[in-house]
């Protein structure tokens, strides 16, 4: 590939565990919106590495920059300065054509709703990636992923037909299919029952122990980042902390102290 | 499968109301297209094996020679030519054919008029002859109290072989028995004519042929050369006369008619190609709304790796695939519309024989080019805005309409003066003659109509709040609701009302266009005509001379002059000259003579406008050499010059058309006034009672024939409104469509509404409101830009037609009643909709 390494990313403000690769990352990322006084900064100077094979979560309150960054290392939105990178590749390098590539090979999605299209059945959904792409997939692998999520009896229904949690569960299973470098999650059980949320996170945590799937997740609920192997804090467009293994109750103390 | 095909024919499947409006309105186009195409087709093809049939046993004809191509009956020939033809070796018959007017007599003495159709009295020779006429009933007519008749008239009439009926021709009336009825082929009619067939030393008197026909056919005996009868026949005729194969005469015959087809044919077209072009509208209108719906959807494709080609392509194919399902289904239907087309006119008394349905190659690939590609077309721009929202949308829809805005006032504007550019310079400057006229004007206009509806939407929020303004008065919550909702999304509102707009633009340009003429009309006869009596001919061959000889001698009556025409040419290009009594014409009309004299022309003079004379640089006393149709070389004199082309630039007295030629008479209309001191009523009765036996002569006082014209105006009108007919019901379906889709994205608030206490039939009227207002918004516009196009048209045309300009209000006030139903029939379906709506659903919709 013609794109240059990126550099060992700078030393964070809390460092990650030493002598994982990082899966991707944030240098100084800005993001403005507005002009003058009733400028914005949703992210102002963030810098942040995920490592492989691991689940990550961010958290921050509402409008504390937690999506506007995961957008921004997914490549759904632009920086205003500063760059990010997934794998040896950075996003402000490439142009729409193979941002889109690099987005539909190396990276999963997972959104708190409208994560399917309404007209395909389940199993086209979880095959779109692929078809985009225009090949078929490994079939093993899907009739693997479809087995893991429980959904093997639903292929044929439309999402319509499905309730929350399973079409949440066939978009795990969308972003699991073409063995995505790194999976994005926005808020995945934001729209779930709190059973349902817990399995769909199990889901997740199973990908990762499972087949080192790695998967960066925004959540501001502590029980869902407490799944995750590390929780990055955000606020007000910085890192404000973060934790390792953390338990909800952690998370909780943390965010009590925080405020 | 690809992802883009796939997703394409599952959009389309998911959306079944759309898919079918979509398909309705490319079918409904390409149905059109076609039906205008195979129709023309179909009519030309039996024609032209209809007249090659009548004229099979025919080898050659011998008529008057022209000495040019004219329109113009051609001169009749002596019937004594029959004789020396027959002497000519090789010639097997030589039947003189004779064509004048005849009219059958009911039982009470009253004419019957075929519906529609001409009245014909001819010579037949019966089986002995060459005409391709089949007896249906009895035999053909011998001796002077013979006839055979139509065998559709006599049906309908009641004549039975055997009957005594009484028909009139051109100099009296006549009683015979019918000997047999005929028809033309499988046909019992002669396309819709009414048919008095007599032998031909009985048609040579009763017509008043004076021993002249109008041709002599010709067959040729076994064994013979066709060509080298033809030249031993040619070496016998007198001057002025020709032979021609059968298959030319034929040809020109048929000709003839697919002229009038084809005038025909391209005036559907007209018309089908505007309803494409409606059509293209709404297709761009629903998909650019649904489009603005699937948003969340594209995005997530986008999100999950498909390009912003990918996405262009999906909507492509997706157009695609209705565009060729609605060109097939366009095609079978145009093929019906065709049929019934043919079937109507039938009905009508057209009397088609058997007629073939052609579909040819071409009109196939003129049906994919309009099915596939108005809406491939409708395409480009909301496939190029899908391609452009950016996958983040899929969590942030605002960002995704923001990306897909586009600026279109400096297009618009632009696009808008480029049309009224051309379609002036198309009117005005004619580039390229009649064709570069049509290719300017109709592309101006298209234009316009593309920039109008463009621009459109920056007025249509404060104009539809004015509209809106007494709705909300009248209907309070309601009305307001409609009002607020057709001005909140501007684009949107102005689209689906623009299919509209151009319907009601061509309407009402229509109407101006129509009312100027009609004004110039008034005026023409109220300054420069002092006639009080019009009298014009309800049949199609022009009167007979003796309507005005008879007006003639009404003591009552002042002045009569006939008008009559012939062509001729001068200096290589070819002239109308009227030809009318110069004294009567002087006490009549008011050309605005500038020099010479009227009254006083004399045989072999001539009265010229003063545009040709300034071309001629002819003044009174100069001469003017002339070649008429009929090859007669004359030298006319200039005798006058004047200003008023009301009738024609070239007038010359009838006693010297009657030294050109000698080609039965036939007059375009009589003009008559009444003496000084002569009791208008009196004078009514004695003219009426003149003509009563002239039943093809339609007697108008100047009020009536004012009225009979404009009657002709209006049904010119809603003819063009019924042509127009398929173009506003898709514009309706559009402003429906348009609103159903704007139910289902409002489906949350209207489902609050409903919760906080908004009853059923409260949601149904703020609907039918908002598309009453849609609709009303698109008269308007059409209204303002119809009234432009006329009033630049109006002004395109010369003054000698068209002097003055009008308007009609009438005409405004019925657009905009027509306007309003026509909202409230595109609101039955959405306004049901949003009606029955399920609250609890409604409200937990995302």
């Amino acid at each position: 590939m013609s794109t240059p390494t990126p550099p060992a990313p700078l030393t964070p403000a809390a460092p990650t565990a030493s002598g994982a690769t990082a899966a991707a990352g944030a240098i100084d990322a800005r993001k403005t919106y507005g002009v003058g006084d009733a400028q914005v900064h949703a992210l102002d100077g963030v810098t942040v590495s995920f490592e492989a094979g691991k689940f990550s979560a961010i958290m921050g309150p509402s409008g504390s920059g937690k999506s506007t960054l995961l957008h921004c290392l997914a490549g759904l939105d632009t920086l205003t300065t500063g760059a990010t990178f997934i794998g040896d590749t950075y996003l402000a390098s490439l142009d729409d054509k193979a941002l889109t590539e690099l987005r539909r090979t190396n990276v999963g999605f997972i959104f708190q709703a409208f994560n399917l299209i309404p007209t395909l059945t389940a199993e086209e959904n979880i095959r779109l990636p692929m078809m985009l792409g225009g090949d078929s997939g490994d079939q093993a692998w899907i009739d693997h992923v479809v087995e893991t999520v429980g959904m093997r009896d639903r292929l044929r229904h439309r999402p319509s037909e499905l309730s929350g949690g399973q079409q949440q569960r066939v978009a795990v299973a969308r972003a699991l299919a073409s063995r995505p470098q790194i999976i994005f999650a926005d808020e995945p059980t934001g729209n779930l029952d709190s059973v349902t949320g817990t399995e769909i996170l199990s889901f997740m945590r199973n990908a990762v122990r499972e087949f080192g799937q790695t998967i960066v997740m925004v959540t501001h609920d502590p029980v869902a980042a407490s799944y995750a192997d590390r929780v990055v804090f955000v606020g007000d467009g910085r890192i404000t902390g973060e934790l390792t293994d953390p338990t909800a109750d952690q998370v909780i103390d943390h965010l009590r102290n925080w405020n | 499968m690809s992802a883009g095909t796939l997703i394409a024919r599952k959009s389309v499947r998911a959306r079944w109301g759309r898919t079918l409006a979509i398909l309705f309105a490319i079918t409904a186009s390409v149905s059109f297209v076609v039906g205008s195409f195979v129709l023309a087709d179909s009519l030309r093809a039996t024609f032209d094996s209809l007249f090659q049939e009548l004229n099979e046993q025919v080898d050659l004809e011998v008529r008057a020679a022209q000495a040019f191509d004219s329109d113009d009956a051609r001169d009749p020939i002596d019937v004594a030519i029959a004789d020396a033809i027959r002497a000519v070796d090789g010639v097997a018959i030589a039947e003189p054919i004779l064509q004048r007017y005849a009219q059958l007599l009911d039982a009470d003495g009253q004419a019957i008029s075929p519906p529609g159709g001409p009245t014909f009295g001819v010579s037949w020779e019966g089986d002995d002859g060459l005409q391709g006429v089949t007896v249906k009933e009895g035999r053909a007519p011998s001796g002077p109290d013979e006839l055979a008749i139509d065998k559709a008239t006599a049906d309908t009439e009641g004549f039975a072989v055997g009957d005594t009926v009484s028909y009139l021709t051109d100099i009296g009336t006549f009683q015979g028995t019918i000997s047999g009825t005929v028809g033309l082929g499988s046909a019992d009619s002669f396309g819709g004519a009414q048919l008095v067939a007599l032998d031909l030393e009985t048609a040579l008197v009763h017509f008043g042929a004076d021993g002249k026909v109008d041709a002599i056919d010709i067959s040729v005996a076994d064994g013979f050369d066709v060509t080298e009868v033809q030249r031993a026949i040619g070496a016998v005729l007198p001057p002025q006369t020709e032979v021609v194969t059968g298959e030319e005469v034929a040809q020109e015959t048929a000709d003839n008619v697919n002229q009038f087809v084809g005038v025909f044919g391209t005036g559907l077209l007209i018309f089908a190609f505007i309803t494409a072009f409606v059509s293209a509208f709404i297709i761009n209108n629903v998909f650019q709304i649904t489009i603005g719906q699937r948003l969340r959807e594209l995005a997530l494709l986008r999100a999950v790796g498909a390009s912003g080609r990918q996405v262009r392509w999906m909507i492509s194919i997706e157009a695609f695939a209705l565009g060729a399902l609605a060109t097939v289904l366009g095609i079978l239907g145009g093929l019906l519309v065709a049929r019934g087309l043919i079937a109507a006119f039938d009905a009508a008394g057209a009397g088609f024989p058997d007629t073939k349905t052609v579909l040819q190659a071409r009109t196939i690939l003129v049906a994919a080019i309009v099915g596939i590609g108005i809406t491939m077309a409708s395409v480009i721009v909301p496939s190029r805005r899908a391609a452009k929202i950016p996958p983040v949308a899929a969590m942030r829809p605002e960002l995704g309409f923001a990306a897909m805005r586009s600026r279109r006032l400096v297009a618009g504007v632009v696009v808008t003066v480029v049309g009224i550019t051309m379609f002036m310079v198309g009117l005005f400057l004619r580039p390229g003659g009649t064709r570069g006229l049509a290719v300017f004007a109709g592309l101006g206009a298209l234009l316009l109509f593309l920039g109008v509806a463009s621009l459109s939407s920056t007025v249509a929020t404060p104009v539809t709040r004015v509209i809106g303004w007494p709705i909300e008065k009248l209907f309070k919550v309601p009305g307001a609701l409609a009002r607020q909702n057709v001005a909140r999304v501007p684009r949107r509102t102005s689209s689906s009302a623009s299919a509209l707009m151009i319907g009601v633009a061509l309407v009402s340009s229509t109407a101006v266009f129509a009312s100027s003429l009609r004004a110039s009309l008034v005026d023409t006869l109220e300054s420069a005509v002092s006639a009080d009596y019009i009298v014009t001919d309800s049949g199609f061959q022009g009167l007979s001379p003796v309507v005005s000889e008879t007006l003639a001698a009404v003591p009552e009556l002042e002045a009569v002059t006939p008008i009559r025409g012939i062509s001729g040419q001068v200096d290589g290009s070819t002239k109308n000259f009227g030809a009318v009594d110069p004294v009567a014409f002087d006490k009549l009309v008011d050309p605005d003579l500038q020099s010479g004299t009227i009254a006083e022309l004399g045989v072999n003079e001539l009265l010229l406008h003063k545009d040709p004379a300034a071309d001629l640089d002819a003044s009174v006393g100069s001469t003017v050499d002339v070649t008429f149709q009929n090859g007669v070389e004359q030298t006319l004199t200039v005798a006058g010059i004047y200003g008023d082309a009301t009738f024609g630039n070239w007038l010359i007295g009838l006693d010297t058309l009657a030294e050109i030629s000698e080609a039965p008479a036939r007059d375009f209309f009589v003009i008559a006034k009444l003496a000084d001191g002569v009791d208008p009523a009196t004078g009514d009765v004695a003219v009426r009672a003149a003509m009563a036996p002239f039943p093809q002569a339609n007697v108008q006082t100047n009020a009536e024939f004012l009225d009979s014209q404009e009657a002709q105006i209006n049904q010119l009108l809603l003819i063009i409104t019924l042509l127009l007919a398929f173009a506003i019901l898709i514009a309706i379906l559009g402003i429906s469509i348009t609103l159903a889709l704007g139910v289902f994205e409002r489906t949350r608030e209207i489902g609050l509404l409903r919760a906080v206490g908004m009853n059923k039939r409260q949601t149904r009227r703020s609907v039918r409101w908002e598309a009453v207002i849609v609709s009303t918004f698109g008269a308007l516009i059409g209204i303002v830009v119809g009234t432009f196009l006329g009033v630049v048209l109006t002004l395109a045309v010369p003054d000698d037609v068209i002097s003055k300009l009008a308007f009609n209000p009438t005409i405004i006030v019925a657009i905009l009643i027509g306007a309003v139903v026509a909202g409230l029939v595109a609101a039955l379906y959405p306004s049901y909709k949003a009606s029955n709506m399920n609250v609890l659903e409604a409200i937990a919709t995302e």
